[in-house]
């Protein structure tokens, strides 16, 4: 949340929504401020493009609210001036260029920047003037991002943004986000992939089915998450040697390397391997959203 | 000024001239079979001995047989060629307006700008209007060229000939603000075109028989095409009937469409 006087420039507060009997969204309360970036995670359906295109007034809450800098992007059409929105499945007439659809929006936002989407365009390696439908599935994505950034908006809502998109760019892209964030702009990107919304991301609002798991620092949840250690050693060794050990999750022995889970610190894991008939290599796999997700879900307190 | 408008017509201007070049070579063909027809009187015996609903249906009535400029028009252009054409182009383009950019997930990326949903309807219903009238005066232009030379204008004037297509625009505007309407307020492009082609089926069949079965000569007063047919423009002119309630009809559909379309979810 950020801090006390300054108005958030997205929020939620107690959004519900409810397409039948299936609610999609439920109390869900997040606030983004200027400057501040969010990365919003969770599984496949559990409501983060609900939760955005609320956001942009494509569809009504059920009940609670959704407002961009302080008022509703649905009936405010100047509002949504400043924001720049990626959409989950970006689309486009097939036959557009993306240079046809800069100028175009650039039109209809009364802000056409030319030498901003030039250097959008440069460093994206972006070919504008291809017809939409001939690009490949990450050069449309691509275009997609100009349109979000080319007005410098206060507030970008970018669902999925990294979809289809190479290393490389993907490095441009989070660049991105920085500089808009430095410059006072409020992030909220949904994703699937960690390591991403870890190196951009302040904060993480992560959701299960419609409900808030939690909304806590990127560091705060890393340090709890769940890690897997690859240990080998001298010799061959049982599973024994982290049986009772704190964190320890699973242990998987083979011969003379262990495979272990560990919930937050590593410390005692280690201290155990330490007492194994010398610890030759330790390799980490990297910290996996999905073992985070379940991490979270095994050990959060249910949020409603 | 009007971006979403001129994004519509850029974007449909290839298909737009197609569309022109069809209605161009169907005209030419039909002028330019006129001579032949005006001099084969067996052909008038042929129609004249059909039943009466049937030569309704046809656009013939027994003042203007088929080989006179009025029922070679009315039978072979008027009645069903001109209107069926206009009519699947402006249906086509009206359930695009809203339902069909809303299936083709690219309306919501529209909707992220500063434009509010009541401009973009009004902006693409004034595409479809700019639109159905380059193919009704690209229609009217081609046959008023070519009547006087084909012997087409003998009691039929150039104005005439505009009315009647001025009015057969009209009419495919009034099936195609059906499909705008039904298309903007429920966002499903299917039912949109099929709702207003179904509409345009029925009233076509309901004018035809009408001229049989008294009991659908009331209903038939509130069907464009009894406006269109009822009135003969190419006889006429363009009377009030022919051009006022369509106007008002399509506004009234808009209107009803849009304020759905305003407040809904989109899908």
């Amino acid at each position: 949340m950020s801090g006390g006087g300054v108005q958030p420039s997205i929020a939620t507060k107690g959004l519900t929504k409810r397409f039948g009997k299936l609610t999609a969204v439920s109390e869900l309360s997040i606030e983004v401020g200027p400057g501040e970036v969010v990365g919003f995670l969770g599984p496949n359906g559990a409501g983060k493009t609900t939760t955005i295109r609320l956001l942009m007034g494509f569809i009504r809450p059920t009940s609670g609210s959704a407002t961009v800098l302080g008022g509703s992007a649905a009936r405010d059409t100047a509002i949504r001036r400043r924001v720049g929105y990626l959409p989950g499945d970006f689309r486009i007439d097939p036959a557009m260029t993306g240079n046809e659809l800069f100028s175009w929006f650039g039109e209809l936002r009364q802000n056409y920047n030319r030498a901003r989407i030039g250097e959008l365009v440069e460093r994206l390696h972006l070919e504008p003037d291809r017809a939409f439908g001939k690009l490949s599935k990450g050069n449309r994505q691509k275009i997609g991002l100009v349109q979000a950034f080319q007005h410098d908006p206060d507030v970008l809502i970018l669902d999925e943004p990294t979809t289809g998109l190479d290393p490389l760019i993907q490095r441009e892209f989070l660049d991105l986000i920085r500089e808009a964030a430095d410059r006072g702009a409020a992030v909220l990107f949904s994703s699937h992939v960690l390591p991403e919304v870890e190196r951009v991301a302040m904060k993480l609002a992560i959701i299960r089915e419609g409900k808030l798991v939690t909304v806590s620092p990127v560091r705060e949840l890393l340090d709890r998450a769940r890690h897997r250690l690859e240990l080998r050693f001298s010799a061959p060794i049982t599973a024994e040697l982290f049986k009772g050990v704190p964190g320890v999750v699973e242990a998987e022995v083979r011969g003379d390397t262990a495979t272990i889970a560990v919930d937050g610190a590593a410390g005692p894991a280690m201290e155990a391997a330490l007492r194994g008939p010398g610890l030759l290599r330790v390799r980490s796999a990297g910290d996996d959203l999905e073992d985070l997700f379940i991490s979270l879900y095994d050990h959060a307190p249910e949020v409603t | 000024m009007l971006s979403v408008l001129r994004q519509v017509l850029w974007r449909r201007r290839i298909s737009t001239l197609w569309w022109s070049l069809g209605l161009v070579g169907f005209a030419a063909l039909l002028a330019l079979a006129y001579p032949t027809v005006r001099d084969n009187s067996a052909l008038d015996k042929t129609f004249a001995g059909l039943p009466p609903g049937v030569q309704a249906a046809l656009g013939l009535d027994p003042g203007s047989p088929l080989t006179s400029p009025v029922g070679y028009l009315n039978s072979q252009y008027f009645a069903n060629v001109l209107p069926v054409m206009l009519l699947v182009f402006g249906i086509g383009l009206a359930a695009w307006c809203i339902s069909g950019d809303e299936a083709a997930g690219t309306l919501e990326l529209l909707l992220s700008n500063p434009v509010s949903r009541i401009r973009v309807a009004a902006e693409r219903a004034g595409a479809l209007v700019v639109l159905l009238a380059v193919l009704t005066l690209v229609s009217s232009a081609i046959m008023a060229l070519l009547a006087p030379a084909v012997g087409l204008s003998k009691g039929v004037s150039l104005g005439q000939i505009v009315a009647a297509t001025t009015a057969t625009g009209l009419l495919a505007l009034s099936f195609a603000s059906l499909a705008f309407a039904v298309g903007a307020a429920s966002g499903r492009r299917s039912m949109a075109i099929s709702t207003a082609s179904a509409v345009a089926l029925v009233g076509f069949v309901i004018e035809g028989l009408a001229a049989q079965v008294k009991v659908l000569q009331p209903i038939r007063e509130a069907s464009p095409w009894h406006w269109l047919l009822g009135t003969d423009p190419l006889r006429n002119g363009l009377t009030w009937h022919a051009w006022v309630l369509p106007v008002i009809v399509s506004l009234v559909l808009f209107v009803i469409g849009t304020a759905v379309f305003a407040r809904r979810d989109l899908s």
